[in-house]
């Protein structure tokens, strides 16, 4: 199965969308003449594995490379580099073409900046004396769809710039993102924001609209009817919870990456030791969409119910003489095999990591910190994990959650559990603390917690879930309601207003326009209609939410967003848009710093 | 105010990842040390700088007469283990009291080192 899903059953036309990247992508490479070396910055490599196949590349006489410290090593004499804006990055460009001026070496050099040029890049290339050498370009490559209904905006470090850094430059991006979706599928006249970051953006959009129109026209009906924008900050407590749907576990232990996890060949039941193979994931495994965002205790029974009902299939097979079309009924399900082992053969891996009494723990711990029940015990179990010293991102994690739920801790605890991390972990570490400190996620305590409330409002909590037969979200961290998805159920359905009081709880502001003078403008009403099950569209067509996540989502969350859209009574479909995916373990990573 | 004191503490972590030689890193630990003191939230960093600036010499005397380069750059923590695991106990000890380590950490410490070492009859008897 190639490893870029097929977008056929996509509620949006995200093929055209990828077609078109894939054409700028082409029409750069043609535009110079002869053999060339393209250059890719590595991470960047792997979100243009989703785009275009390489194969497809090496057909233009194409070279490869990955961007390193290291020079080229290439006969061409054109290099084209493909990077990100990154000042890192341009001391390795320099660095390449000195070194190919000091071997005599003649060559054409092509930057394009992926998604856009920076001055403070080409500053540097000036200093670099190399600017001059250089043709410099754009691929505006804002987009990238990871599957039927995920777009990546591909920022990885959106979260971390804006909180600690101040940097504001990934929120442009995501406009010009939405922007983009908007001038394929015309203007979204419903947009609804929370959080700092999110507000900015439905400005910068909103801007970019009066400046950029788009010709609406020639589209009679916006393809998609409201934006939700949901800002990490709103809901940090989330991430730190470790996450038990399927897709969710796998990203876990096993950190999916575009759409695909890598590891040993020998958990996937081939020969060889030690060799890595990669296992693509999206939902044109048919087995994979039925069973990702189920509960994991569910995917095992899913599993075995699958194997059993194959192997009677195969005994009546050789028992009883069949028709024909019996037999070609059979043999279509035996096609469904490969998939069976390969997820047979995963879930067995992840139970290895799941049946861990030290998991089990863990996922208590987070159960009793978001119950706030037992201030006390919580703060003992993190105390112990430093003084083990544990793996750093494992305590971080944790203590997020607890600080974040307290609102911080007091004081003396602070600077307690700061002083125990520098000791177990090093003084290297305070720069690391200081950045959770600045975007707010361990601090000091200033103010009385409002977890509880917001918990107790939102219905975060819900006891007894039924995980075979969900109803409520909750069943993703089995029995924890995930906060963002809450956000979005009720901004969808009513939008802010009724909870004006509860959003006030919450970091950051909100707003919500609606765009008037549009022929579609009354879709919002026929939305609110069709969701309370009263009215169907006119055209039988569901309405499309996309809701987009500034600073990042995971996989659970995103299976909770289906569950929704899954619902009876809830007439639209969702399309989920997030500068990047993320777990726990990403988000907190991003805060580490170690200088040198 | 507080600009001055944020770049000051990357200075900090940055001076002690690059350079070889201990004294001038240890200066540069105290410089930031003092320029923490200058406000009142600072304390808690500045007391931070001034305990690692200690370790720093602590481990360098380790090295020093252990003739092992294993110290330096690592956390109090390890550098205790480190100590047990070699057998030297008094040393120890003596970055126990130095650093004043509470004794829950202290036991975790002691019992990972012994079992690395699979010294069983001392972790039998503590």
């Amino acid at each position: 199965m190639a490893q870029i899903p097929n977008l056929d059953n996509s509620p949006l036309n995200l093929k055209s969308l990828r077609e078109q990247s894939q054409r700028d992508l082409v029409k750069i490479l043609k535009d110079i003449r002869g053999k060339k070396c393209l250059v890719i910055e590595p991470k960047l490599g792997g979100s243009l594995s989703l785009i275009i196949q390489t194969s497809l590349l090496k057909e233009y006489g194409i070279e490869l490379r990955h961007l390193s410290a290291e020079p080229v090593q290439t006969d061409c004499t054109k290099v084209v580099y493909l990077v990100p804006s990154q000042r890192d990055l341009m001391k390795f460009i320099s660095s390449h073409v000195h070194n190919d001026i000091s071997k005599g070496l003649q060559r054409e050099y092509y930057i394009y900046f992926v998604p856009r040029r920076e001055i403070q890049c080409e500053r540097i290339l000036e200093e670099e004396k190399v600017h001059h050498l250089m043709t410099i370009g754009e691929y505006p490559l804002y987009v990238v769809p990871l599957d039927e209904d995920i777009l990546s905006f591909e920022l990885d470090l959106a979260f971390k710039e804006c909180q600690v850094d101040g940097d504001t430059g990934s929120l442009w991006c995501i406009a010009k993102a939405i922007h983009k979706l908007e001038s394929s599928f015309g203007v979204i006249p419903n947009v609804r924001a929370k959080g700092k970051a999110s507000v900015l953006v439905a400005d910068i959009l909103s801007r970019m609209q009066t400046e950029e129109p788009v010709n609406s026209s020639d589209m009679a009906v916006p393809e998609i009817n409201t934006l939700v924008l949901i800002d990490r900050e709103v809901d940090m407590v989330t991430p730190m919870c470790s996450q038990l749907t399927y897709e969710g576990l796998l990203d876990e232990f096993l950190h999916i990456n575009n759409g695909s996890v890598e590891l040993d060949a020998s958990i996937m039941g081939g020969q060889q030791e030690g060799k890595k193979m990669k296992v693509p994931l999206n939902s044109s495994d048919k087995l994979f969409k039925e069973i990702r965002d189920l509960n994991f205790e569910v995917v095992t029974q899913v599993l075995r119910q699958k194997a059993t009902s194959m192997k009677q299939d195969y005994t009546e097979m050789t028992t009883t003489n069949q028709s024909v079309s019996e037999l070609k009924d059979f043999v279509k399900k035996l096609n469904s095999l490969p998939e069976m082992t390969r997820h047979i053969n995963l879930a067995q891996h992840l139970s290895t990591f799941t049946s861990k009494p030290s998991f089990l723990a863990k996922l208590d711990m987070e159960h009793t910190i978001i119950e706030a029940s037992s201030y006390e015990s919580c703060f003992e179990y993190i105390e112990e994990m430093i003084q083990k010293q544990e793996p750093l991102v494992n305590v971080l994690r944790l203590l997020i959650l607890f600080s974040v739920t307290n609102s911080g801790l007091p004081k003396k605890q602070f600077d307690y559990l700061r002083r125990e991390l520098l000791h177990s972990y090093g003084f290297e570490h305070m720069a690391t603390l200081n950045n959770l400190e600045k975007a707010g996620l361990f601090k000091k305590q200033e103010s009385k917690s409002n977890w509880l409330t917001v918990k107790r409002a939102l219905q975060l909590v819900v006891e007894d879930t039924d995980t075979a037969n969900p109803n409520d979200i909750a069943y993703v961290f089995s029995g924890y309601a995930p906060l963002s998805i809450r956000l979005v159920q009720h901004a969808v359905r009513s939008g802010w207003r009724p909870m004006e009081e509860m959003l006030k709880l919450l970091p950051g502001p909100h707003t919500e326009t609606k765009k008037a003078g549009f022929a579609s403008s009354a879709s919002f009403d026929t939305l609110q209609a069709a969701s309370n099950g009263v009215e169907k569209i006119a055209d039988g067509r569901r309405s499309l939410v996309l809701v987009v996540f500034v600073g990042g989502v995971t996989f659970a969350e995103i299976s909770a967003l289906r569950f929704l859209s899954a619902q009876e009574g809830m007439a639209y479909d969702v399309i989920i848009g997030t500068t990047k995916i993320v777990n726990g373990s990403t988000l907190a990573e991003s805060f580490f710093q170690i200088y040198g | 105010l507080l600009w001055k004191e944020s770049w000051e503490l990357g200075k900090n972590p940055m001076a002690s990842k690059g350079s070889p030689l201990h004294g001038p890193r240890i200066k540069l630990i105290e410089q930031a040390q003092k320029l923490f003191l200058d406000t009142k939230e600072h304390t808690f960093e500045s007391k931070a700088a001034e305990e690692h600036a200690k370790l720093l010499r602590i481990q360098h005397e380790l090295e020093v007469s252990t003739k092992q380069a294993i110290f330096v750059d690592s956390s109090i923590s390890d550098t205790i283990r480190t100590c047990i695991v070699l057998g030297n106990h008094r040393a120890a000890m003596k970055v126990k009291t130095e650093f004043k380590v509470s004794e829950k950490r202290w036991y975790w410490l002691k019992v990972f080192a012994l079992a690395t070492i699979r010294d069983w009859d001392a972790l039998e008897k503590f």
